[in-house]
């Protein structure tokens, strides 16, 4: 597997920060963590990650929302590809489904927590083919 | 007839009076006499007749002048006028003023017999018609009493009442109905329902079930919105059916359930929280197990093993969390699991103090207690005073600063007993302040993140100082350290 991205995980709980970074990391690419929306953004503007891995529920509830927006609208950061990794499927009786909420979302896939680290690797490694077939 | 009727024969003359005794003694009447017409009223007043035989033509008081008078005492009273063919015209005269009927003299005692009969008979009649009259009367009083014996009833109840009759008209209704449905213009009743309702969609949900067509003694059962969105009625109706099941109408009985429905929300809202908060620690869990068994991190055995470690420390967690749950449930179970006895706080505190001191040692946080005269001595369940010392003396102990302190202290007013706790810690921001004792709210810092715990301390500890009927308050500034304050009523 040709390996190489660097992947940006952000997560306010810091046993999937480490787990995500192990598993991604043994596998060959370059990871950051941030713990909070706001440590994102700037890790963002700082380092331009290849892929953000994002949790939705951080310090507000709304805070995965808000960050992928802010990305989304902003013309120099709205190709990097955004994993969302959520619980709230299941815990808070919302529905998700990328075909009805992805536009607002604004977020190129997501999976429920936690997530097997094949299912991981797999995302990770197709979301990074598709962007560089439309570069 | 079980008593005989009473006859009472006024005449002044002695041939006539003994002839109808006779004549009527024979037939089975009781029989009175009087020779004028003084002696006659003065027996009329002294007890019921039945038929009274009046002599027109007497001395003194005038038979006509007698025939009103009696006719004054009693109504029902038979008069029968004995009367010569020459007074027929003061006969007819006397009839006018009352008299039944009237004997011309001479009579024979047979048609004194039949005319006696027949009145006594019209006596009977008068007096059932007298009696079924009353009785209506009094069916009418008790029925009236009855209406308004419902109707105080039906304004006293809670619950909204309202009826309609076969025409959809509103006939009866109570002051809770009004209330509820905010109902104008009630003091013209007898119209249709929807024209005293502002509120389009309530006219048509109840004029629905008001006017279903129900065969059976069903009932209906609907929830209702009124204009005002926060409440919610539950309304309940039946058709109203007389003793032949015939249907007069309806009847709808509202409820209030906007409480409960909120009780019901507040409940939900809870159950999704704590499966979110199970749900956090458990994925962690199983996300470690699943790095390790999978080995796509590619951990050493030694890593293998720090990942299990922290693995096997978010099972704690859940265990702790699962813990204060049951903790919670206990304490709004209340009386049955409290066993209240007279506890004396500064002895349960200096425990406490000596169960933390190595942990204050390891934090670098001084921890002591200020020294002053013992309070009284509170009603109180022991475990459940320790669990809440525990919680606030813990979380004065984690979210402090280095080389920070801890001091508990006791004071005493008339009525409470205060144990108050202050730390140099991070403090509480005024924007967190009245959220602090919700249930999993877990104030922002930057320190946070290095300190366990479930979030449901402070409201463990609120939930404790409730139940023992005290309160806590909490006062704090950024940067300078928060006071808990505990107040618990003492007996004097």
């Amino acid at each position: 597997m040709k390996a190489g991205g660097k992947i940006l995980l952000v997560d306010d709980d810091p046993d999937f920060l480490e787990m995500h970074k192990a598993v991604l990391r043994n596998h060959g690419y370059e990871v950051l963590t941030a713990m909070s929306g706001r440590e994102g953004l700037e890790r963002v503007r700082a380092e331009m990650p290849d892929l953000i891995i994002l949790d939705l529920m951080m310090e507000k509830h709304d805070a995965g929302f808000s960050f992928s927006k802010t990305l989304k609208t902003d013309p120099l950061f709205k190709r990097i590809p955004i994993l969302m990794v959520t619980s709230v499927a299941e815990a808070t009786g919302y529905r998700f489904s990328l075909e009805e909420d992805g536009y607002w979302m604004k977020t190129d896939d997501f999976l429920d927590k936690p997530v097997l680290p094949a299912v991981l690797l797999d995302r990770v490694g197709r979301l990074l083919e598709k962007k560089d077939e439309n570069p | 007839m079980s008593t005989p009727a009473r006859i009472l024969v006024v005449d002044d003359e002695l041939g006539i009076r003994e002839g109808c005794r006779r004549v009527l003694a024979e037939e089975g009447y009781a029989i009175e006499l009087a020779e004028d017409g003084m002696v006659g009223l003065a027996k009329v007043q002294e007890k019921p007749y039945d038929l009274i035989l009046v002599d027109l033509m007497m001395p003194g008081i005038g038979g006509l002048d007698l025939i009103q008078r009696i006719h004054e005492l009693d109504p029902e009273i038979i008069l029968v006028v004995i009367t010569g063919y020459a007074a027929i015209e003061t006969a007819v005269e006397a009839t006018k003023r009352g008299a039944y009927e009237y004997l011309p003299k001479p009579f024979t005692p047979e048609a004194l017999s039949v005319l006696v009969k027949r009145g006594i008979e019209k006596r009977d009649l008068r007096l059932e018609a007298r009696r079924l009259y009353q009785e209506r009367e009094q069916r009418l009083l008790e029925l009236a009493g009855e209406k308004s014996r419902l109707r105080s009833i039906i304004g006293c109840m809670a619950d909204g009442v309202l009826v309609t009759n076969l025409e959809h008209q509103l006939v009866l209704w109570n002051a809770s109905a009004v209330r509820m449905l905010e109902l104008i213009g009630t003091d013209e009743p007898g119209k249709a329902i929807g024209h005293y309702l502002r509120d389009p969609a309530l006219v048509d949900s109840l004029e629905r079930i008001m006017n279903a067509k129900d065969e059976g003694f069903s009932m209906i059962t609907q929830e209702i919105r009124t204009a005002d969105p926060s409440s919610v009625l539950m309304a309940q109706m039946a058709p109203v059916r007389d003793e032949q099941g015939r249907v007069l109408g309806a009847v709808a009985v509202l409820r209030d359930i906007t409480k409960l429905k909120e009780i019901d929300k507040v409940k939900s809202q809870f159950v999704s929280m704590v499966a979110h908060e199970l749900r956090a620690p458990l994925a962690a869990i199983e996300g470690w197990l699943e790095v390790v068994l999978s080995g796509e991190a590619g951990g050493s055995e030694e890593q293998n093993r720090a990942w299990l470690l922290r693995a096997k420390e978010r099972a704690n967690s859940l265990l702790a969390l699962v813990q204060d749950l049951l903790e919670i449930n206990k304490i709004e179970a209340g009386k049955v699991a409290q066993k209240m006895e007279s506890v004396q706080l500064t002895d349960v505190l200096a425990k406490i103090i000596e169960f933390f001191r190595p942990e204050a040692g390891r934090h670098r946080v001084s921890l002591r207690m200020k020294p002053s005269v013992a309070p009284p001595a509170v009603q109180a369940d022991v475990r459940d005073m320790e669990k809440l010392f525990t919680n606030l003396i813990s979380n004065a102990i984690k979210y402090n600063v280095e080389n920070g302190s801890v001091t508990v202290e006791t004071s005493q007013d008339a009525h409470f007993v205060g144990v108050h706790i202050r730390d140099t810690g991070v403090g509480v921001s005024s924007a967190d302040l009245p959220r602090i004792f919700d249930d999993f709210f877990r104030a922002e810092t930057k320190k946070r993140d290095k300190i366990s715990g479930t979030g449901l301390g402070l409201t463990i500890a609120k939930k404790i100082v409730d139940s023992h009927l005290g309160r806590i308050e909490v006062e704090s500034r950024v940067g300078q350290g928060s006071t808990f304050s505990v107040y618990l009523p003492y007996n004097k």
